[in-house]
């Protein structure tokens, strides 16, 4: 019987980019796509964005040559409000801050997966990995509680040291194995409508940038390649669920200036898709005897937009990584294997997870709470009146009379939003770093009588014994440049109580 | 203002469709009759019937494989494999 040290269940871009590791580091590997080439099965939104050019930039620089590809240089936030009428758009490139921290600023790409999918899973048969497509894999094979294998659906097993899940969001192996089975809540599905459109106009109209759409009662992303694009409309899938998928990627058709932008652009729907897309507040357990999870089986995508290509390749990396020295080791059990999530913690990906509820938590009520965000368009287009260029556009009266008329119908709609920002935006100062608090209280020093005289020290410590919140930032055992622990947090509101 | 016109169904590409094998198993003694995987399905592929969900005996021509009434049904009634390798939805601008 034929012994693999890596059988990768998958070929999606976590799989891929595991097999290819595997591979390079001298071990027996071989991966498994059900479609019969990779990306066949595979819909996303597709962005890879600018920390690719960090961690991937080789890849980032053979992908530009692609034919789907389109540069992201701007993102542009289309509001709509409860009538389909478009309110307010706005777009960024970043600041100078984005632009000098990485080699390419704030560029990323979009980029279909039937062109990124097969690109990677030929990185890893480069690298000497096998590949089968058109295999599904049905089962993992298991011993003493142990993964010691997986079988394909004929029934043709294949024994391995180490098993990398791969395989999506549905994981077969991570419910086989007994790991767990629905997400029970904290799983999404994306319909996405993909239209087809002129490269050239869309240069014209569109250019290099993602769209997104926020409408009062629903809203969309739109992803841009070179010759199409495709809306998304993404929600989490619970019992209080009470919309056709098809439904609501319809919506957003209505909006005339969508409307009006596919006309420009020749724009006509081309395919439907619909897929599952984990997005939690934190990822479950990811290993267990002989077998490890990655990507979005083991729900990695990014808490706050659900972005997951980045985390598959790089948990793929890691469990690559993990499964050469538990190898090395003679031991794959699931107290070795522990290893897998102490790297991925204290990587990228992990720090990526420390700031998760307050995400997760702000999207469940906000965005998907057609009520609450129909309050938050208002608010949000209150704001932009405050403008100075909106201010410029408003000539119903004297200038600094309509900026004041603004101010004052902003305050008196204050009293609505008080609950909002402490229900859903306060639990976001908890991201903030400590540093930068200190930097605010002290800018703010100079100005306060007879406390602005006290010295820098002296003046923070009095600020934490007043302030419970201001505290847990003031601690001078706190890392100033990472959120502060949620238990720091706890013990200081623990504290007030007493 | 001309709406755009859309039939779903016609937006998806497939291949050998006869040969996905059953993908789908549903155990009806689970079914509490919630009826989630019907509001759920992009095609209408499930319906309730006395109280019970009902599958399309032909779901295979027109599934898109994304597993939404597997993750939603709260009875875990419904078991979602996929299709035979290399047979079902392919999708060509994902």
């Amino acid at each position: 019987m034929e012994k693999w040290d890596v059988v990768v269940v998958g070929a999606g871009p976590g799989g891929s980019y595991a097999a290819k590791t595997a591979a390079e580091l001298g071990l027996k590997t071989i991966f498994f796509e059900r479609g019969r080439r990779p990306g066949d099965k595979n819909s996303s939104g597709c962005g890879l964005g600018q920390r690719w050019w960090r961690d991937f930039p080789e890849i980032m620089e053979a992908l530009q040559g692609l034919p789907s590809v389109r540069k992201v240089e701007m993102v542009v936030i289309n509001l709509v409000d409860e009538n389909n009428r478009l309110r307010y758009r706005c777009g960024t490139t970043g600041s100078d801050l984005c632009a000098n921290r990485w080699p390419h600023g704030m560029d990323g790409i979009s980029i279909y997966r039937r062109d990124l999918d097969p690109f990677l899973a030929d990185l890893a048969v480069k690298a000497g990995a096998e590949l089968r497509t058109s295999t599904l894999v049905s089962d993992v094979i298991m011993e003493n509680g142990q993964v010691k294998g997986v079988r394909t659906e004929k029934g043709e097993p294949f024994y391995a040291e180490v098993v990398i899940a791969a395989d999506g969001a549905m994981s077969t192996m991570a419910r086989k194995s007994g790991m767990r089975n629905r997400w029970g809540g904290g799983c999404t599905l994306v319909p996405q409508l993909d239209f087809s459109a002129d490269p050239e106009k869309m240069d014209d109209v569109i250019g290099n940038a993602e769209w997104v759409w926020f409408g009062a009662l629903y809203g969309a992303y739109q992803v841009n390649f070179r010759d199409g694009f495709h809306i998304g409309a993404g929600q989490w899938l619970r019992e209080d669920w009470d919309e056709r998928p098809t439904d609501m990627v319809k919506k957003v058709l209505q909006f005339p200036a969508f409307q009006a932008m596919c006309r420009a652009i020749e724009a006509k729907p081309r395919e439907y898709q619909a897929h599952l897309l984990p997005w939690l507040k934190k990822p479950p357990k990811t290993y267990t005897g002989g077998m490890m999870l990655v990507g979005d089986a083991a729900g990695f995508p990014c808490p706050l937009e659900a972005e997951g290509i980045w985390h598959a390749l790089t948990s793929g990396k890691i469990a690559a990584e993990t499964a050469a020295w538990a190898i090395s080791k003679g031991d794959a059990s699931e107290k070795a294997l522990a290893e897998y999530e102490r790297r991925w913690k204290a990587s990228p990906l992990g720090k990526e997870h420390e700031f998760g509820p307050e995400f997760v938590d702000l999207w469940n009520s906000t965005i998907f709470d057609p009520k609450l965000m129909a309050r938050q368009i208002q608010l949000l287009l209150e704001f932009s009146m405050l403008h100075p260029f909106s201010v410029v556009f408003d000539w119903g009266d004297a200038h600094i009379d309509c900026f004041n008329q603004h101010l004052e119908h902003l305050l008196d709609l204050a009293p609505q939003f008080a609950d909002f920002g402490r229900t859903y935006l306060a639990p976001l100062a908890r991201g903030i770093w400590p540093k930068n608090v200190k930097r605010i209280l002290l800018s703010v020093k100079p100005r306060i009588p007879i406390l602005g005289k006290l010295p820098d020290n002296t003046f923070l410590r009095l600020m934490a014994k007043l302030s419970k919140s201001l505290a847990p930032y003031l601690d001078p055992s706190i890392n100033q440049e990472a959120p502060v622990p949620r238990e720091v947090f706890e013990r200081s509101r623990a504290g007030r109580k007493r | 203002m001309e709406e755009i016109k859309l039939e779903f169904t016609k937006l998806v590409k497939r291949v050998d469709v006869d040969k996905t094998g059953d993908f789908i198993r549903y155990d009806e003694s689970k079914c509490d009759g919630c009826g989630l995987c019907t509001k759920v399905c992009s095609f209408n592929l499930w319906s309730l019937k006395e109280g019970k969900a009902r599958l399309a005996p032909r779901y295979q021509e027109l599934c898109l494989e994304c597993a939404a009434c597997w993750e939603i049904c709260p009875m875990e009634a419904i078991d979602f494999s996929y299709p035979a390798g290399g047979t079902g939805v392919v999708i060509e601008h994902g």
